[in-house]
């Protein structure tokens, strides 16, 4: 297995010289390409590395770098090995690029992804909400979106009983025992 | 001879009240996690129907509304839209803390916390998820309200319509249904 | 004097009819839930929900013909019912039967489900439409397997009275299901696509059609058609009690026949998953069908 990892790290970086191949800890090899190279990156995986099933598109918001990392998780049934193709774009009015011509299932994670992060894809100009109905704030998994304050502010809340007690000294007192030690901590006064 | 009237009247309204309460059709329209609990209620190990609970599968028929759990924004439109089209008298019951104060999803953003502030209703079943035991003894907490006159939900969402609308438009933002549905 | 008693006697037997067909229906529940392990709803349960029905505060409608078509319903159960004679000797019961009833009712029996399905029709709801069309596809597959057997019966006594039916088979000294056994099942598996139990029960599928026609009526017009339903189911068991187990003379003799008639579709009901529209169409006009022609021949034969 590890030898068969490190054969297809080898030729990857044969093949594809413009991008940088590593083999991760927890098993698949991650592969970093550039935002222009990635359609064709993908292609090539497809018709020569048997990278045949994609499945997944996933999006990371690195807020800090002020990026998102788009994820592009591919299985190849024969030699059981699974890829990870990373690319970073802009976070302020950046754009992915749609893969709806090489795997069409890549529509509804560009959907889901354009609807929650707010990024869209050029070519796929699909715009049909999936999962949100009438939305109208900042995309929901945005790293910067406050889902407690929205939440509050968007939604009643049912005010808590007035005697709000602790559980457990309300217990202790009850039946005489002590609040063990471990448990002070979290005990409210 | 009026007393003779009155007793009569009273007398269907006691028919007809034992036939409502033990004749309960549930609206099989699940919405949240909680659904999963209504199935082995209904089948052979807790049988509700020994109560008169059987599910119907269209609103017109249904006297009962479960609202099995959370409700996002989405379902909330389309959960007010069935029960507007059930028939008079109708009752609901919240199932899960989801519905009491949101449950586990009190800080979710897409989901409401208070059932009764967008619907009326009658009987809530704490639990997350509640057992079957739970939902039954709900359901006869529901029919003892029945009994005594106290389950009017129904009524009080026809008085308190624009109270009640008002909260629904505050979190439903495109309103694109009859104002009135049923 | 003599109207007045004739005209209690009708409503004597829309009595006996609902009563006998709710209470049917609440053993046929407690049967399928004791199948299930289960301790099933109380036998009067039927009656409960109709009155809940009725006595439900508003009930939505979407035309006139939604007022019609309940209506239409009960009225064809109701007139199916009194065109039959419920027992065999007396003047009790025997409401209009006359000369050639039989052929009557072919026609008649078929009105109940073409009023609902005008009615289900104005309603607009897509699964009313799709319900409507497949019942009538059933409709065309059944009748086919029962006008059969129902000629053999007419062939083989020379009469299209059931009264006279019944009066053979008693100067016979054997019932029909005796006399002529194809017809007899010809017509009971036409009777099972009649009674919309389980293997036939395509049309009102509720958990893909949302109980199909019937699906937008709620309140009093849901509570009209379970009325009519209640009133049909013992009007068509009567009909087959009459046809082939030689009619019955009192009304304890019929309770019996009928009951022994009713756990047919009950129970085959309750062991049989669904037949799709067409495989039950096919079917009918298979199995049914060949029993429906052998009989007559088996008439020609015997005569
Ligand atoms: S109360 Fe619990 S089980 Fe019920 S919907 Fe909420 S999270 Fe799910």
């Amino acid at each position: 297995m590890s030898d068969n990892i490190q054969n297809l790290q080898k030729s990857l970086s044969e093949r594809l010289p413009q991008c940088s191949v590593k083999i991760r800890k927890h098993g698949g090899v991650e592969l970093n390409s550039s935002k222009e190279n990635l359609v064709g990156v993908l292609a090539h995986l497809r018709e020569h590395f048997g990278y045949r099933h994609l499945s997944h598109i996933s999006c990371v918001d690195w807020l800090e770098q002020n990026q998102f990392e788009l994820v592009y998780i591919l299985w190849n049934y024969e030699s059981r090995i699974q890829l990870f193709v990373k690319v970073r774009l802009a976070r302020e009015n950046g754009s992915g690029i749609s893969i709806r011509h090489l795997w069409p299932q890549a529509d509804t994670y560009e959907r889901e992804i354009a609807e929650m992060y707010g990024l869209p894809f050029d070519g796929n100009e699909n715009p049909r909400e999936l999962i949100l109905e009438d939305w109208d704030a900042m995309p929901p998994m945005r790293r910067d979106f406050d889902t407690r304050a929205y939440s509050k502010e968007a939604f009643y809340d049912r005010p808590g009983r007035e005697d709000a007690k602790d559980v457990r000294s309300v217990i202790s007192g009850r039946s005489g025992e002590e609040i063990p030690e471990i448990a002070i901590p979290y005990t409210r006064k | 001879m009026e007393m003779n009237d009155k007793d009569t009247l009273t007398i269907v309204e006691h028919i007809k009240n034992f036939a409502r309460r033990h004749s309960l059709f549930v609206l099989a329209y699940g919405t949240g996690c909680g659904a999963i609990e209504v199935p082995p209620t209904m089948t052979s190990r807790y049988d509700a129907e020994r109560f008169g609970i059987v599910g119907r599968a269209t609103p017109r028929q249904a006297d009962v509304l479960l609202i099995t759990g959370y409700l996002s924004v989405k379902t909330l439109k389309r959960v007010i839209r069935t029960y507007e089209q059930m028939q008079n008298p109708k009752y609901v019951i919240g199932f899960g803390s989801c519905t009491i104060n949101g449950g586990m999803y009190w800080d979710s953003y897409n989901t409401i916390k208070v059932l009764d502030q967008y619907m009326p209703v009658d009987v809530y079943i704490n639990g997350c998820m509640p057992r079957p035991e739970s939902v039954i003894s709900g359901f006869i907490k529901l029919q003892q309200l029945i009994k005594a006159g106290k389950a009017d939900g129904w009524k009080k969402y026809q008085e308190n319509l624009d109270w009640y609308r008002t909260n629904q438009k505050k979190v439903i933002k495109n309103w694109n249904m009859p104002d009135y549905n049923w | 004097m003599e109207t007045l008693k004739t005209i209690s006697g009708y409503f004597a037997t829309i009595g006996v009819a609902f009563t006998v067909g709710f209470l049917f229906m609440g053993f046929s529940r407690i049967l399928t839930a004791r199948v299930q392990n289960r301790v099933g709803p109380p036998i009067y349960q039927n009656l409960l929900d109709i009155i809940k029905l009725w006595s439900k505060e508003s009930a939505i409608n979407h035309g006139l013909m939604q007022h019609l078509g309940p209506a239409f319903a009960v009225t064809a159960s109701v007139t199916t019912l009194l065109f039959i004679p419920v027992l065999r000797i007396g003047n009790w019961f025997q409401n209009f039967s006359f000369e050639g009833d039989l052929i009557f009712l072919l026609y008649i029996m078929v009105f109940g489900q073409l009023g609902m399905a005008l009615g289900a029709g104005q309603t607009g709801n897509p699964n009313s439409a799709i319900g409507v069309s497949r019942g009538l596809s059933q409709v065309v597959g059944y009748e086919i397997p029962f006008v059969l057997a129902l000629t053999a019966l007419m062939v083989y006594h020379e009469t299209t009275s059931l009264h006279e039916i019944m009066a053979a088979q008693d100067s016979i000294g054997a019932w029909n299901i005796f006399v002529n056994p194809f017809a007899f099942v010809a017509a009971i598996i036409a009777f099972l696509g009649m009674t919309h139990y389980t293997p036939f029960d395509v049309p009102f599928a509720p958990a893909e059609l949302a109980s199909g026609p019937p699906s937008e009526f709620g309140g009093k017009y849901l509570g009209m058609m379970m009325t009519s339903g209640s009133i049909f189911a013992f009007a068509k068991l009567t009909l087959f009690v009459n046809l082939f187990l030689g009619g019955a003379s009192n009304l304890l003799e019929l309770l019996a026949k009928t009951l022994a008639l009713y756990l047919i579709p009950v129970i085959i009901g309750i062991v049989t998953p669904r037949y799709r529209t067409e495989q039950a169409i096919v079917f009918f006009w298979k199995w049914p069908t060949a029993f429906g022609i052998l009989s007559i021949l088996w008439v020609v034969w015997m005569r």
